[in-house]
């Protein structure tokens, strides 16, 4: 029904600055501090939107359009997730594909939007990005064609549904090979640590920061609400590998939600935790989380051949 | 005596000898007591051998022991050239040891480690178990391998690291063939004890999954290959014979190579039978042989070190060898008979080299020279016994290497015979080219001037007239023993069964 | 299921020392590997356990898990080996070389026919896989030391092999077998030791005075 189908979408909307204040939270009371109120972000949006932008004067009109087209196109990728039992909004075969196209797409915008600033600072950013995100996507990619196989679904929609409680006995090495990686993909494409520090302003260790030092007032609400859409979006994916599991609806829709606060909550104790990597170290990680999603589709290639089910 | 005490004692008496000579205190009297101890396997085990070649085979320990006219013609050979290296230690140790260039506990492991080695190497022999066969030669690299490195040196011990890595790996890698052989007799339905022994594995041959035992072929004759010095295994073995001392050097070439090829021989009437006798198997053996021929022709073209100019002549020659095995037929019986002829003619060949290096105190070929000027007796076996492994008649290896040619051509085989010919030709022209120099050139330098005593005189005269007498005339029982010996391989003649714990009828 | 996680953990122990670099890491990966390798016979034959197999098992565990890790460790100490040397295939592309051995030993092994009853379908592939590791190991690194580790993984792979698919080894061989693993790693690092007072370090490429 068209109805159920907005409530995902809907949730991303509304929920997703929370997690930057969970993880917020939770690197404060590592470090025993009291931290920032968990609605942050939806105060510091709601002051950047009614602030004035600055532009310099070297940028074009690629500058200006890159906050809104990154953030149109992470909202049509969060149109394509599902949550719980309930199905996206939009839902086709491969349309994991578009999905990670998608959010290629976000990074573009935000890529071309720093070269067009002319500065050095940006570009080193940009390259490093680029750099990362070249390494992670076949992890993403090798998880998901894994998982479509594992559920015998190509669809983002129906491939969680099939993913249930029998079938991580049945599979579960493959299963968990296959979060772990997508968790180190979640970790560098949302810049956390150990790939980027999101606190650090220097010009040695910014990787995502200094694409978009530049941006100011609304363009820059954009930016932050985009990339804490992406990383809801990443983190219901993970999710949605777990949960399937009661036969309520809305017991698995308040399960899924309350696990993507989880994963948040994860992501804040591995940053309070580990220091960044160096720089040239991070690329053995991310060819590690490629390798080990290649390890769990071989494995689930033989398991499929042996027990045809 | 009952056989199978002898089959025991054929291992413990050296195993004892070589604990027994520990607490000895003079190298004098280490090394004559190991010659005693392998004089005593010496003639235990000819006459053990003697009998199974005469009767047939024996079997003992629950048929874990097993000697059939294969195993007893190479435990023979074996045992000769074991006891003439023994007698060449006794003579090149007492040297070293007179010039105060080997210490108490050098000799001590050295004799300890050589007794330990006849055990290995005897195990490997007698075992039915191909699982103990395999311990054996691991034992055998594992032994050998501080054998090398008896006097420490730089370049020995980079040779003993290549040579344990190396030789570790490849007899690893054979392990992995026997479990694969053992994976194949699923469909036999036998008893955990039984499904490695040798003997059961024959009679139902036919009935083992031919996927896994061309699997496990593949794996035992690279692993086994390896120990054997086929190329392109065989990068350890220059290195190896070059750096360890004489007597050792004609060990590994005289006695090693061919057990690691005997074992590669016990696996291939199974592979043959297994695969339904389309001679996959051959063909593999015959491809290795050939490389090995020529890797070793190209080698010895540029050779300086006296040394190393015999270890890649025993890579050609152990490919020749195994050549002769996968030819089949006359080849079978002429490859065992060159693992007689190659044997004497190497060893000899390294009791001169270490001699000689002694007096001229190098092994360089460029300061080696002039030896028979300086030297004759042992500069005569040295030129001698090069002759002789070039193929020059009338030694008897131009005779077992004819026959190998006569097989090539009986299969119509002929691409074979024209790389083998080339191969020969390039050794026949390289080696000579050193050999000439090295017996009548300018007299080099020497070291400390020559005394030879009856003893040394013997060492170079007796496996001398043996080749020549072998080259000339081939006695009943000797070629009686090797049509037995080449009928388990090829799998005519008569059938057998073994029973234990007595002759075979 | 136990079976599965266990090859599933010998494949992520022998990613892990194809891509890291530190030998005390890897001499503790390639002793966890073992220990628990050591489980396998107990697990491979629950339905027929004998004492054979238990006393297989705890042999295994104790010597791999407890005997290797300390001669290694001892050695390391002897040859006071610290700094870090450049491999000759850097970590990254040993990564990628794993992965695609991995891919060709499941390809390999899905053209042999099992037997019945086999605990797993990953048994002969991981087994192969921890084979093609182990020779890489040794061919792509420089120090000694990650020599031997190559030659203990090469034995691992060899070892699972055996006792999953093999099952009727007589059990003297199989003892037979550890005691010369033993023995090998023993004469290895009294190897390394020996080489190491002569040299000062253990770098295999620079031992390159016999050529030719």
């Amino acid at each position: 029904m068209i109805s159920i189908s907005f409530i995902p979408l809907l949730l991303a909307l509304v929920l997703s600055p929370l997690l930057f204040g969970v993880i917020n939270r939770t690197k404060a009371f590592f470090a025993g501090r009291r931290g920032q109120p968990l609605l942050q972000l939806y105060f510091d949006l709601w002051k950047l939107l009614r602030k004035g932008a600055v532009y310099s004067r070297t940028t074009t009109w690629i500058f200006r359009a890159g906050p809104v087209l990154g953030l149109a196109a992470v909202l049509v990728a969060a149109a394509l997730m599902p949550l719980g039992n309930f199905p996206a909004l939009i839902a086709f075969p491969a349309d994991f594909l578009l999905f990670a196209g998608l959010l290629g797409l976000m990074r573009f915008c935000t890529v071309v939007a720093a070269l067009d600033t002319g500065s050095s600072f940006e570009g080193m950013g940009a390259s490093r990005e680029v750099f990362f995100s070249a390494l992670a996507e076949p992890a993403l990619f090798i998880a998901l064609v894994t998982l479509a196989r594992q559920a015998g679904q190509l669809s983002l929609s129906t491939i969680f549904g099939p993913l249930s409680g029998a079938h991580w006995l049945d599979s579960g090495p493959v299963l968990a090979l296959v979060i772990i990686a997508l968790m180190i993909v979640l970790l560098a494409e949302n810049a956390r640590i150990p790939v980027d520090d999101p606190n650090t302003h220097l010009e040695l260790t910014m990787i995502h920061e200094v694409m978009v030092l530049d941006h100011s007032g609304p363009d820059f609400a954009f930016i932050l609400y985009s990339a804490g859409l992406k990383l809801w979006l990443f983190a219901a994916l993970i999710v949605g590998m777990v949960v399937p599991v009661t036969n309520s609806v809305w017991l698995d829709l308040l399960l899924s939600t309350g696990g993507v606060l989880v994963v948040a909550v994860i992501v804040g104790v591995i940053e309070s935790i580990m220091a960044r990597l160096r720089l040239v170290v991070v690329p053995q990680l991310l060819v590690g989380a490629g390798v080990l999603a290649a390890m769990a589709f071989l494995l689930e290639l033989t398991l499929k051949i042996h027990n045809p089910s | 005596m009952r056989h199978e005490t002898m089959l025991w004692l054929l291992i413990l008496v050296p195993a004892v000898t070589g604990g027994l000579t520990l607490p000895l205190t003079s190298a004098q009297a280490l090394l004559r007591a190991l010659c005693a101890g392998v004089g005593i396997t010496v003639a235990l085990g000819w006459y053990v051998a003697g009998k199974v070649l005469l009767s047939g085979p024996v079997c003992a320990g629950a048929e874990w022991l097993y000697l059939d006219a294969l195993s007893a013609y190479n435990l023979a050979v074996m045992l000769l050239i074991y006891g003439l290296c023994s007698a060449y230690a006794a003579v090149y140790f007492g040297v070293e040891w007179q010039e105060g260039r080997l210490t108490l506990r050098q000799a001590r492991q050295f004799a300890s480690l050589w007794c330990g080695a006849l055990a290995a190497m005897t195990l490997v022999f007698i075992s039915n178990n191909l699982g103990i066969m395999w311990v054996g030669i691991e034992a055998t690299t594992l032994l050998t391998g501080f054998l090398i490195c008896v006097h420490v040196t730089r370049e020995s011990l980079e040779a003993m690291w290549k040579y344990i890595l190396i030789c570790s790996v490849g007899v690893a890698f054979a392990f992995m063939g026997t479990l694969l052989v053992g994976a194949s007799t699923h469909e036999l339905g036998l008893r955990a004890p039984e499904v490695l022994l040798w003997t059961r594995l024959h009679a139902h041959a036919a009935l083992l999954n031919p996927v896994w035992l061309k699997a496990a072929f593949i794996f035992l004759l690279v692993g086994y290959g390896t120990k054997a010095g086929l190329a392109p295994m065989h990068n350890w073995l220059p290195d190896a014979h070059s750096q360890a001392p004489a007597p050792v050097s004609a060990l590994f070439s005289g006695l090693m190579l061919n057990t690691a090829l005997y074992c590669v021989m016990r696996y291939v009437p199974l592979v043959e039978a297994g695969t339904g006798n389309t001679g996959w198997g051959l063909r593999l053996l015959v491809g290795f042989g050939l490389f090995s021929i020529l890797v070793a022709a190209a080698f010895i073209v540029f050779q300086r070190d006296l040394k190393r100019l015999l270890a890649y002549s025993s890579v050609e020659h152990l490919g020749i060898i195994t050549l002769g095995v996968g030819l089949g037929g006359l080849g079978t019986f002429a490859a065992l008979f060159h693992t007689l002829n190659h044997s004497l003619c190497k060893t000899l060949a390294f009791f001169a080299a270490g001699r000689l290096g002694q007096t001229f105190g190098t092994h360089d070929m460029h300061r080696l020279s002039g030896a028979m000027r300086v030297a004759p007796a042992w500069g005569m076996g040295l030129f001698g016994s090069l002759l002789a492994l070039i193929g020059v008649a009338p030694f008897a290896l131009f005779m077992s290497e004819l026959q190998i040619l006569k097989a090539a051509m009986d299969g119509k085989a002929i691409l074979t015979l024209v790389l083998f010919l080339f191969g020969a030709g390039v050794v026949f022209v390289g080696a000579l080219g050193h050999a000439i120099p090295l017996a009548w050139g300018k007299a080099g330098p020497v070291a400390r001037p020559d005394r030879i005593g009856i003893l040394e005189s013997l060492l170079v005269v007796v496996p001398f007239g043996l080749l020549l007498v072998l080259g000339l005339w081939m006695p009943e029982s000797l070629q009686a023993a090797l049509n037995n010996a080449a009928d388990v391989i090829r799998q005519t003649g008569n059938a057998f069964t073994a029973s234990a714990g007595g002759m075979a009828p | 299921m136990t079976t599965n996680l266990i090859l599933v953990l010998v494949v992520l122990t022998n990613l892990k020392l194809l891509g890291s670099s530190r030998l005390g890491a890897s001499i503790r990966m390639v002793a966890l590997q073992g220990m628990v390798l050591g489980l396998l016979p107990v697990l491979a034959h629950l339905q027929n356990l004998s004492v054979h197999f238990v006393l297989l098992s705890l042999g295994t565990i104790a010597l791999k898990g407890i005997v290797f890790p300390w001669l290694l460790f001892r050695a390391v100490r002897e040859a006071e080996v610290a700094r870090e040397i450049e491999p000759y295939v850097g970590y990254v592309a040993s990564l990628v070389a794993g992965v695609l051995a991995l891919g060709v030993s499941f390809g390999m092994c899905a053209r042999l026919t099992m037997p019945e009853n086999i605990a797993s379908p990953w048994l002969a592939p991981v087994a192969l896989f921890s084979i093609f590791a182990g020779l890489f190991l040794i061919v792509a690194r420089k120090r000694a030391l990650n020599q031997v580790l190559g030659f203990l993984v090469l034995e691992n792979g060899i070892y699972t092999f055996g006792v999953g698919i093999v099952a009727e080894t007589p059990f003297l061989v199989e003892l037979g077998v550890l005691l010369d693993v033993f023995v090998a790693v023993f004469v290895m690092g009294i190897a390394v030791y020996h080489i190491n007072r002569e040299f000062d370090h253990i770098e295999t490429d620079r031992l390159d005075r016999l050529k030719g």
